[in-house]
């Protein structure tokens, strides 16, 4: 695929193929279903990140618009806008939702996984290569049976409704792109293994299930935050407030300073990412 | 820095191929992948490398993100 085979990635298709064999030959389940079983098990070690996550979107969502006038107040300039919304964050103890660690920790699995099903093509293990009727063989090309396309389908489905749960950003124009990226994706998809795919729709079906899980059992509650937000900023520049709070861009403030000094002892020190 | 160019490229492969299939924005400004590319730029090969890992480890749900460039 991409990347050359390289020790470290060989290790991993062998540590892969065991738990693999293990779901297959000790527990008994098909080829497939240890496919679906190795997803959820790495889900399942995923929880804590993704439970985190979920929450700190709801906390952004409570947000929405102030950040939108923030958006709105930059709108030529793109990177002073994300500048600018960062530092909102920052001030508002915002801990946005989409962190690059949790989704690099399923790439060595993804990768693995591929190895794994392009040794099966070749080398077929003993033991049935088909899933629930309509997928004959996970190891081979998904569009090289009927079945595949009605994979690739509820693999657009489950990509396209895992976006809606998971995606942080507020910016209507880059969800937008998020949700028709699988359209475009399908047709690189078409060439991996259905397997591959099938491994896909189980991680996007799992956090569907666990965006509505979680969404049901935390309920928004929105006062305490806003109560903590009047304390600091007083009430009439409400809407500036995420630019108006921002000590080093350079910007003369006309405000006085009693209404500066009690912004100068923020738990900056305790929002310290390091 | 040539040797940083290997890794400025390697980005760009991970851009285009897995970057591309799993959309997430990044909750640091530059993100994770600029950020790489900046540090192989000005750092070279090692250093940027252990720089680009370092905020990918920094880059988890318990952190704040914000404006972070390469200094």
């Amino acid at each position: 695929m991409i990347l050359a085979k390289t020790p470290i990635l060989g290790d991993l298709e062998n540590l892969l193929r065991h738990v693999l064999n293990w779901l297959h030959g000790s527990v008994g389940l098909p080829w497939a279903w240890s496919i679906v079983a190795i997803t959820v098990i790495v889900r399942m070690i995923l929880v804590p990140l993704t439970v985190r996550q979920i929450h700190s979107m709801q906390n952004l969502q409570r947000f929405a618009p102030q950040m939108k006038e923030i958006q709105k107040k930059y709108k030529a300039d793109k990177k002073r806008q994300n500048e600018e919304l960062m530092k909102f964050y920052r001030e508002n103890q915002i801990n946005p939702a989409a962190s690059c660690l949790p989704m690099l920790l399923q790439f060595p699995v993804f990768i693995a996984l591929y190895y794994v099903l392009r040794n099966f093509s070749k080398h077929p293990p003993s033991g049935d290569l088909s899933w629930l009727h309509f997928v004959p063989n996970i190891a081979a090309h998904t569009t090289s049976f009927w079945g595949g396309y009605i994979l690739l389908v509820v693999y657009v489905a489950s990509q396209m409704a895992s976006t809606l749960y998971m995606s942080a950003t507020v910016d209507k124009t880059q969800r937008t792109i998020f949700m028709l990226m699988p359209i475009v994706f399908v047709f690189v998809i078409a060439r991996f293994p259905a397997g591959l795919v099938l491994y896909w729709v189980t991680t996007n079906l799992w956090t569907v299930g666990q965006g509505l899980i979680t969404r049901r059992l935390v309920p928004k509650t929105a006062a305490p935050l806003v109560e903590k937000r009047s304390s600091r900023t007083p009430p009439k520049d409400d809407g500036t407030a995420g630019n108006g709070a921002q000590p080093s861009s350079g910007e003369p403030r006309p405000k006085s300073p009693a209404a500066q000094q009690p912004r100068k002892v923020r738990r900056k020190k305790k929002a310290g990412r390091r | 820095m040539t040797a940083g160019r290997l890794g400025v490229g390697l980005v760009w492969l991970y851009r285009l191929t897995l970057g591309a299939l799993f959309p997430t924005t990044c909750k640091y400004e530059p993100s994770c992948s600029q950020y790489a590319i900046d540090a192989f730029r000005t750092k070279g090969l090692v250093r940027g490398s252990a720089l680009a890992a370092w905020r990918l480890l920094r880059c988890n749900p318990w952190s704040h993100g914000g404006f972070d460039p390469v200094r």
